[in-house]
């Protein structure tokens, strides 16, 4: 009897459990690969690694691809928002049924553009397709965004091509006509020649876009928005990139993935020795110990306190510290010298 | 009278569990509301396309020199709203970068750089080509030209609002960039003459239209342990 019982609670339970599961909703903590306490920063770099692995164009033999990638949409857009992320936290999925903001096309061409998911190889196949302008803005970054990586939000208000009521002159070309004059007297001319189209009017549209300073990002490197150039109105729109610049920083110098910088010593700390502690680009500490003679323009290296390389970010460049020695201005005194 | 009980408790409960749903979703339209003003400024480090508001054509260059005066590479006002050459970036006065990001200050001084051709909004004393008013050219290299190449922007209020009209005041001659209507012929047919006036007038309203407005970043995270 006791056995029995204990079936009946056992079963009772795992049905409890399943049925839990599956009404809490989907786990999109885990869906993106983030901790719980993961900052926004962490949360855009996650939805913007994982939207280029996952997007089904580019896993066109996967049958789940679309259900990953919609998870993936999903994920982000409760998570980047302050409000729905604590709903989520405290009441699960089931807490969210009202407003759906944005459809998952919307998030990920924040990231990319609006072609974006053409991933730049396809586009160049049809030549025949007039492209509007392409628009490059010069991004400026500090050394600690290269260092740390950060997201730039921005809003692009462009002009698009909007369906008009009538029809538009298109295609316009010059073309050579014959006209016969007479017998055997004929008249080439040079004529415009335009077909008809539907009209088009350019409205103007807003949306937000995120761009990513990725660790280790080199001066010139562009980050490209498919298709939130200029607009063409027979053919496609152009492609806004932005251009790394990266600024001079006060303390340090990158050459490459290593960093340097001087530090100025005492005439007795270069004599005796030293302890002191460098502030890095994100706050953290370098510890340096010296025990020997210091001379002026001596060099010590910090392996691995450098930049990460854009690469691998797990592949750090050396910290290379210079140091000047101070002499002292005026003559010693008797005490001074004694010391 | 067990069932009775159990009734009251799934009612009250009922009510709670709509109550707490209604006010999140309060709490929520709210928030959405209050997100979409801070993104109204025209801000450090953004292009904007400028538009003259009372003639109606956007500030634009272009790779062609005036035929007098300086002989630097001529700036205009353009009617279509699709060409690229008619977008500007915002940048602080040489030797001072503006934050990226930080919004534009009523009074502050400003350069104007093309993006196509790297070249900053500058005026001088020289005559401009169709109505002898200050020329107006885009002049340096890579975005560094000289003292002659920062404006200040004049507005009412705080900061340099996008849907809002305001005048660019030359720092050094004084003039206002301005637009009075004359029109270029051959080999830029239509394009309108954009000049230097010294009295504040109707013809010197500029409104940001069409661009890539950059919003503040937060400071990257700081760990102070590894």
């Amino acid at each position: 009897m006791a056995n029995k019982g204990m079936n009946l609670c056992n079963v009772c339970c795992l049905l409890l459990y399943v049925i839990t599961a599956v009404l809490a909703g989907r786990d999109f903590y885990k869906i993106l690969g983030v901790s719980k306490t993961a900052s926004i920063r962490d949360i855009k770099k996650a939805y913007r690694k994982l939207a280029l692995q996952l997007h089904p164009d580019r896993n066109q033999d996967d049958p789940k691809a679309q259900d990953k990638f919609a998870d993936l949409g999903a994920a982000y857009e409760v998570l980047s928002d302050e409000e729905k992320r604590k709903q989520y936290d405290t009441y699960g999925e089931d807490g969210l049924k009202e407003g759906h903001h944005g459809s998952h096309n919307d998030i990920f061409s924040s990231f990319f553009g609006d072609f974006g998911f053409m991933f730049g190889g396809n586009r160049q196949q049809d030549r025949n397709i007039p492209r509007g302008n392409d628009i490059v803005l010069d991004l400026e970054v500090t050394l600690e965004e290269v260092y740390s990586g950060n997201f730039v939000e921005v809003v692009r208000n462009k002009p698009v091509a909007k369906e008009a009521p009538g029809k538009r002159k298109c295609n316009c070309r010059q073309e050579m006509r014959t006209t016969q004059l007479g017998p055997g007297r004929f008249q080439m001319t040079q004529e415009m020649v335009c077909d008809e189209c539907p009209n088009v009017k350019l409205v103007n549209e807003e949306r937000t876009l995120e761009v990513e300073i990725e660790q280790g990002v080199r001066d010139e490197m562009e980050y490209p928005f498919i298709g939130e150039g200029e607009p063409h109105i027979d053919g496609e729109p152009g492609d806004l990139r932005f251009r790394i610049k990266v600024l001079k920083h006060p303390v340090f110098e990158r050459r490459g993935d290593d960093l340097y910088t001087n530090v100025t010593i005492s005439l007795v700390e270069a004599l005796v020795g030293f302890e002191m502690d460098i502030v890095h680009l994100d706050g953290h500490k370098v510890h340096i110990v010296r025990d020997k003679i210091t001379k002026p323009g001596a060099r010590m290296w910090k392996k691995g306190e450098g930049l990460p390389n854009f690469d691998n970010i797990n592949i750090r460049g050396s910290l290379i510290i210079t140091f000047d020695v101070e002499f002292p201005q005026t003559q010693l005194d008797e005490n001074q010298k004694d010391g | 009278s067990v069932a009775e009980n159990g009734n009251i408790t799934m009612e009250i409960m009922y009510t709670v569990h709509v109550f707490v749903k209604s006010l999140l979703f309060v709490l929520l339209w709210s928030n959405c509301e209050g997100r979409e003003s801070e993104l109204n400024y025209v801000t450090c480090g953004s292009l904007v396309k400028l538009l003259n508001t009372r003639h109606n054509v956007r500030l634009h260059s272009h790779d062609v020199k005036y035929g007098s005066g300086s002989g630097q590479q001529s700036v205009t006002g353009v009617e279509n709203a699709d060409d690229a050459n008619s977008y500007w970036q915002i940048r602080g006065k040489p030797n001072r970068p503006c934050q990226r990001g930080a919004a534009i200050r009523c009074g502050q001084a400003i350069r104007i750089t093309h993006m196509k051709t790297g070249r900053n909004l500058h005026t001088h004393h020289f005559s401009s080509p169709l109505s002898n008013n200050q020329e107006v050219s885009a002049f340096g290299e890579n975005g560094e030209g000289d003292d002659l190449d920062v404006w200040a922007v004049q507005c009412d209020g705080v900061h340099w609002e996008r849907d809002e009209a305001v005048r660019f005041k030359h720092v050094g001659t004084d003039v206002f960039l301005s637009v009075t209507g004359e029109q270029y012929g051959h080999p830029i047919r239509g394009q309108r003459e954009v000049h230097g006036m010294s009295s504040p007038s109707q013809h010197n309203w500029w409104r940001s239209m069409e661009g890539v407005f950059i919003q503040p970043s937060q400071e990257p995270l700081r760990h102070d342990e590894l």
